[in-house]
């Protein structure tokens, strides 16, 4: 790993260039705290009996899993200085494979397995056509983009599929491990969901920080060739972050269709600008090399924070356009890579 | 370098029609419409084949991926195949553009009746006048061309007075008294502001004293997932709802979850527009679904008839001369659990 760290500075943990990038990094990471904590005292001040609460904390959590577990995976694919836009249309597409291999009987296990499954086989078409087909990531999963929404309409016949009978048709106390449990059940009053993304948050950051995989993801983003010489299995890096990826998409696609009782042809729609949005604000460079899971997740919480906050105020649409656009753009000023406080 | 690519080009194909087979393919027609293309539907049965037939009927529509205009192209086709005497096309377009494009290739065709749900009403005023021109008379469903020339027929639903129904049944079941959800559809088009206007303007004619506040009003664009997180936010604004007016059946399932998710189904009531089989169900059933205004995609399989009777001359038998009407408007009929078995059997999904 001497020789990568020589070649592309920008790849290396360590050394003192990457010393100072570690700094700039810490630095736009606490920006990101400012914004969400500011959004929070914003929300409490002008909602102080619903929204510094529990239970609307858990609820904004629970919002956030599904792009947050895409978020994630999103992180390593721009680490490569990829992209990926067809995980909203693979969402769907995963759960209404799972749907109807349940419809009308099954078991949550078989509808996990099938969401999960699909969504990586339609990453793996993702990562073939961009690490072996040599396919730009823009252009191969603005095709995939297109394939699964059709794939998720064509699978039963445009319906939706009611997922409510995995669960014995019961509410309010899911048993464990039914897929609505997924949904909405909790540990020690946490939701399950919640659990989820912070796990998968957890792991995320232990892959790309702590292991030599993330090392070799961050190199790939920073300057392929480089990379190249130096010994990394570029292609494979490449192919393996898009795997990933799907395996996301699926989990993803499990926790947003226990919450919703159901897997709809047209849910997801527009995820990939969410998720690709969190990651960005978070720090990650969209040009690659640089990468984040703190600051995903801090991206992902300002998102959250947002759209509950202006919900719950009853702002019309066209101001939360407006204010959404504002904060996210403020943001990104804030914890841009020159900005010093 | 090349056979390689050729290898993995096939390697991914295979998956592909591995992932597509594995989904029992059974209907392989209309996937691809949103690949910014149109594609072309032709109606299944042999009977509807030709020889026998003699009037050809084509319709057009925007892409059918949400529940209602799925039904629209299910209703128009199901109508067409009850005629021995019709030879029946569906065409979808994925934009305005291409449906224009579409509607001029018809026109040379010279089908002898042209049915069009226009992605925007506005946009294809001009072909369908040219259709016209040509002498094929234009049936124009639910979205209206701008000039009174560009159809012979119109048949539509009244949004306006969806939200007025739904404004009555909210007001009587509520006593004039309590707090009020609306759920609307995508914002800025006239469908959602339609529905939302009715609705505000009737509420202060059915409760003039006010006593029904709207708390909360957000867009869950006719869809469920959004419709469920928009909801989950305001139940955890609002600390008491009593009725939820969601502008789709389709959304409003999403909302139905939030709301039994949060364990609060006791609490309030909740309205859907359109006429769903779901919402039926949940209606007869009794319990948080309440009710549903109808706008009802039936109205594609009248439009076929209408221009069935339009090319054969015909018209309706209760009107003296038989003719067909310019203008039908559907009513929005209320669905209650009173009187849902009367309309189920038009219930769609």
């Amino acid at each position: 790993m001497t020789a990568v760290e020589s070649e592309t500075p920008a790849a290396a943990p360590e050394g003192t260039g990457a010393q100072r990038r570690f700094g700039g990094f810490a630095l736009q990471e606490y920006a990101l705290v400012i914004v969400v904590v500011l959004l929070f005292v914003v929300g409490a001040i002008l909602k102080p009996d619903s929204f510094p609460t529990w239970d609307n904390v858990r609820n904004m959590l629970t919002q956030a899993s599904v792009v947050g577990v895409l978020a994630m995976g999103m992180t390593f694919v721009i680490a490569t200085s990829g992209i990926d836009l067809s995980v909203g249309s693979v969402l769907a597409a995963a759960g209404m494979f799972g749907g109807i291999l349940v419809d009308p009987e099954g078991s949550t296990l078989v509808f996990v397995l099938g969401a999960v499954g699909f969504a990586t086989l339609l990453g793996t078409v993702n990562a073939i056509s961009i690490s072996y087909g040599r396919v730009v990531p823009f252009i191969a999963t603005l095709a995939m983009f297109s394939i699964a929404r059709g794939i998720a309409l064509l699978l039963n016949d445009k319906l939706p599929v009611s997922l409510l009978d995995l669960n014995g048709g019961s509410f309010g106390d899911p048993a464990v491990f039914s897929l609505l449990w997924f949904g909405t059940g909790r540990i020690l009053g946490i939701p399950i969901s919640v659990f989820v993304f912070l796990g998968i948050t957890a792991g995320a950051w232990l892959l790309l920080n702590r292991t030599r995989y993330g090392r070799f993801v961050v190199a790939v983003g920073g300057n392929r060739q480089a990379a190249k010489i130096a010994g990394v299995p570029v292609r494979r890096t490449i192919f393996t972050v898009y795997v990933l990826m799907g395996v996301l998409v699926g989990i993803a696609a499990v926790l947003l269709c226990a919450r919703l009782g159901s897997a709809s042809p047209v849910s997801g729609n527009l995820y990939e600008l969410d998720a690709i949005g969190a990651v960005v604000i978070g720090g990650t460079s969209l040009a690659g090399g640089r990468a984040s899971i703190v600051g995903t997740f801090l991206g992902v919480l300002t998102f959250a924070l947002i759209f509950s906050l202006m919900t719950q105020l009853d702002l019309s649409t066209e101001v939360q356009q407006v204010v959404k656009g504002a904060i996210v753009l403020g943001a990104v000023l804030l914890q841009r890579p020159e900005a010093r406080l | 370098m090349s056979l390689q690519r050729l290898l993995i080009a096939m390697v991914a194909a295979v998956l592909l029609a591995l992932g597509a087979a594995a989904c029992g393919g059974d209907d392989d027609d209309d996937g691809g419409a949103d690949a910014g293309e149109t594609t072309t539907k032709e109606s299944g049965t042999p009977a509807s084949g030709g020889d026998k037939g003699p009037v050809t009927i084509v319709a057009s529509v925007p892409p059918t991926d949400h529940g209602w205009l799925g039904a629209i192209s299910k209703n128009a086709e199901e109508a067409a195949d009850q005629y021995d005497d019709v030879d029946f096309r569906l065409l979808e377009a994925a934009d305005s553009d291409s449906q224009a494009q579409q509607i001029e290739q018809v026109i040379s065709d010279k089908p002898d009746a042209l049915v069009v749900l226009p992605q925007d009403g506005e946009a294809l005023t001009p072909v369908a006048q040219k259709a016209e021109n040509a002498g094929i008379p234009v049936i124009n469903v639910d979205r209206l061309f701008s000039a009174p020339d560009a159809a012979t027929a119109t048949i539509l639903g009244d949004n306006y007075q969806i939200g007025v129904s739904a404004a009555d049944y909210i007001g009587e079941e509520l006593n004039c008294e309590g707090k009020v959800v609306e759920i609307q559809g995508l914002a800025g088009i006239s469908v959602t502001e339609e529905r939302s206007k009715g609705f505000t303007e009737e509420l202060k004619k059915v409760c003039p004293d006010g006593g029904v506040e709207i708390v909360a009003r957000q867009p869950g664009d006719f869809n469920p997932d959004t419709g469920l997180k928009v909801m989950e936010n305001i139940l955890q604004a609002q600390d008491q709802i009593d009725a939820v007016y969601t502008h789709d059946d389709d959304m409003a399932q999403g909302v139905v979850q939030a709301i039994r998710n949060a364990g609060r189904e006791d609490e309030m009531f909740l309205t859907g527009v359109g006429g769903s089989e779901d919402a039926m169900a949940q209606i007869e059933e009794g319990g948080l679904y309440r009710a549903t205004f109808l706008y009802n995609p039936s109205m594609a399989a009248s439009a076929v008839n209408m221009a069935r009777l339009i090319a054969l001359g015909e018209g309706f038998e209760e009107l003296v001369p038989p003719e067909v009407p310019r203008q039908v408007v559907v009513p929005a009929a209320t669905v209650t659990k009173e009187n849902v078995g009367d309309y189920q059997e038009y219930a769609f999904n």
